[in-house]
């Protein structure tokens, strides 16, 4: 065996040097959003500081057009209650054509120029999405719960929960997680105080003025009140996550043999 | 190529450069925790730097070579020994089927690549091979490695790969005298971390600031692939707004509600609603990667364009080293 490891170091040639050091930066501010730097590779545009379901639909109006006319290197957005942020591959953008003296530069003057040329030129069919829920029961042990803390009958209940029409304003947490907005606020129950150490995929729940569906079976600390049949998360699917940023959902009440029917169980 | 697992170690896990593309749905990034020492391993063997490696943590872990395998391994928490014999990093290996292969401690570090010609086979989930722990999906199986698996090599070797194969294969472990220098592209001081103002950096009072920029941080227990908790002054806020879940992604500094602080890395949530003081430059990741519990660190500040500097310089660097391995065929 030849065991002669020299220390030799491996030749190179380091060349300090950003092309485009030179060039002049020309960002237009934008009234609509503040842009700032995540990391090196993403920037966040914050479109105010409040959920709402105006500013819910510039962002997703803003995404859709974004995603329609990317830019060079554009990898993918994050939505989220008042921003969105871009992902980009730094040098690609930076060895783009894009005005700008860094990849924060370039970004943002076509960001802030598409915006300025795109006003109130989008509009968007918004995606309703039904999920089937059994409530109470073996699979909702929280219902009652959140009956004593509400002063609400179990039916009451779920005729407020599957009433309502819910926001879907960003997917974050865990895979396929929906923060949804306007569950009836006389719902509202606190967290449980000790978390369950296993909540199973499906789980409806309520924490606060929040309601949920987990996706993954996790641990969780939320009020379980019924289960949904319907897969939140798949990774074999072309769309992982069931639900995405700007649709709407609505829970619908069904009996035991339809959620096992739907869940394709015995 | 073929390798079996025949101890696991604490925790080992197919990586590549990981899923970017469903962020939006809250699919975390994963990926190697460094990426410089595993594309160093790539490197060295010829392969595109994204091939899927092992990712070892520590030592403990063992494997043994099912079929004549081009190995190479780079990182600080293991040295490679066969028969007694270490391993030298950062090279290609020729390992002839039978060879039996140990990971013993590296008092260095935490986490280390091994990088197999061809990269590991496994399919291709949501756009990478990374293992995500917490969904089962990726890598082998969903999960970590466990005594038994078997792992081969994709067959498609590149042209580099092949010239390398042919350089070193014979009836003995064999490597060449030349290797690809990592530490030339690393800091000499590997506990300062340089990091830039996060949006809300404003948020925080000046004297936590200082205090966040000048004293140590020593890394919690309670570390992993999702983060770090990191214990030191406590930061405290001059402003108490709630921030609004936003974007965060791997080296975003966050400060929790009773000051304490958290570094996110590569199984990160997407999203995440505590406020952001810093964020680490992404040439200084693979210095946080190899952090462990119980080091002492440091934070110091450079500007956002700093750090896309040297993010090109690395990238440079990077290119330069495969041309250098290429040259030598």
């Amino acid at each position: 065996m030849i065991i002669n490891p020299s220390k030799r170091i491996l030749f190179y040639i380091f060349k300090p040097g950003n092309p485009n050091l030179t060039a002049l930066s020309n960002s237009i501010p934008n009234p609509e959003f503040k842009i700032h730097a995540l990391s090196e590779q993403a920037v966040t545009l914050s479109f105010g500081n409040e959920i709402s379901e105006s500013i819910a639909t510039k962002i997703s109006n803003f995404n859709k057009l974004l995603n329609n006319q990317p830019f060079q290197g554009f990898i993918t957005t994050v939505p989220a209650y008042s921003t969105l942020t871009v992902y980009y591959d730094l040098l690609t953008v930076l060895y783009s054509e894009l005005r700008g003296a860094s990849s924060f530069e370039k970004v943002s003057n076509y960001l802030n120029n598409l915006k300025n040329a795109a006003e109130n030129a989008f509009s968007s069919a918004i995606n309703r999405i039904i999920l089937p829920v059994y409530y109470g029961g073996d699979f909702g042990p929280d219902i009652d719960n959140v009956s004593n803390f509400t002063k609400l009958g179990v039916q009451e209940i779920i005729a407020l929960h599957s009433t309502a029409v819910y926001k879907v304003y960003m997917i974050g947490f865990v895979p396929g997680f929906a923060y949804l907005g306007g569950m009836d606020e006389q719902l509202a129950t606190p967290r449980k105080s000790t978390p369950r150490l296993v909540v199973p995929a499906g789980a409806v729940g309520i924490a606060g003025k929040q309601t949920g569906i987990y996706p993954l079976e996790t641990p969780g600390g939320w009020q379980i009140i019924g289960q949904t049949p319907s897969k939140l998360f798949d990774a074999g699917r072309l769309q992982p996550s069931l639900l995405k940023a700007g649709d709407e959902v609505k829970f619908e009440s069904i009996s035991l043999d339809e959620f096992y029917k739907l869940a394709g169980k015995p | 190529m073929k390798i079996s697992i025949t101890k696991p170690g604490i925790l080992t896990t197919i990586q590549d450069n990981g899923r970017k593309n469903y962020q939006a749905q809250a699919v975390p990034r994963s990926g190697v925790l460094d990426d410089l020492s595993a594309r160093i391993a790539n490197i060295a063997i010829g392969n595109d730097d994204n091939s899927a490696t092992l990712e070892f943590t520590y030592a403990a872990a063992e494997f043994k070579a099912e079929a004549d395998s081009l190995i190479a391994y780079a990182g600080d928490g293991a040295f490679l020994i066969s028969e007694g014999k270490k391993l030298p990093p950062e090279r290609p290996i020729f390992v002839p089927s039978g060879s039996t292969i140990k990971l013993t401690n590296n008092p260095e570090g935490a986490i280390t690549y091994l990088a197999i010609a061809g990269g590991f086979d496994v399919p291709e989930i949501l756009g990478s091979k990374s293992t995500y722990l917490t969904g089962h999906f990726g890598g082998y199986k969903g999960r970590n490695l466990q005594s038994g698996d078997f792992l081969s090599s994709r067959k498609d070797l590149t042209m580099r790969s092949q010239h390398i194969l042919h350089s070193l294969k014979g009836n003995q472990i064999s490597w060449p005298s030349w290797y690809v220098n990592r530490s030339r592209l690393l800091p000499a001081d590997r506990k300062t971390i340089r990091i830039f103002p996060a949006g809300e950096f404003n948020w925080f009072d000046s004297e936590s600031i200082i205090n966040f920029l000048s004293k140590e941080f020593s890394v919690g227990l309670n570390s992993n692939r999702m983060g770090y908790q990191l214990y030191g002054n406590k930061i405290s806020r001059r402003k108490n707004e709630e921030l609004l879940s936003t974007a965060v992604c791997p080296g975003t500094i966050q400060v929790t509600g009773n000051g304490d602080v958290i570094l996110l890395m590569a199984d990160c949530q997407t999203t995440g609603g505590y406020p952001r003081i810093g964020q680490v430059a992404a040439v200084d990741l693979p210095l946080c990667a190899q952090l462990k519990p119980n080091d002492s660190i440091r934070f110091t500040e450079i500007s956002r364009d700093t750090a896309e500097i040297l993010y090109i310089e690395r990238e440079k660097q990077l290119s330069d080293l495969k041309l250098a391995v290429a040259s030598r065929f």
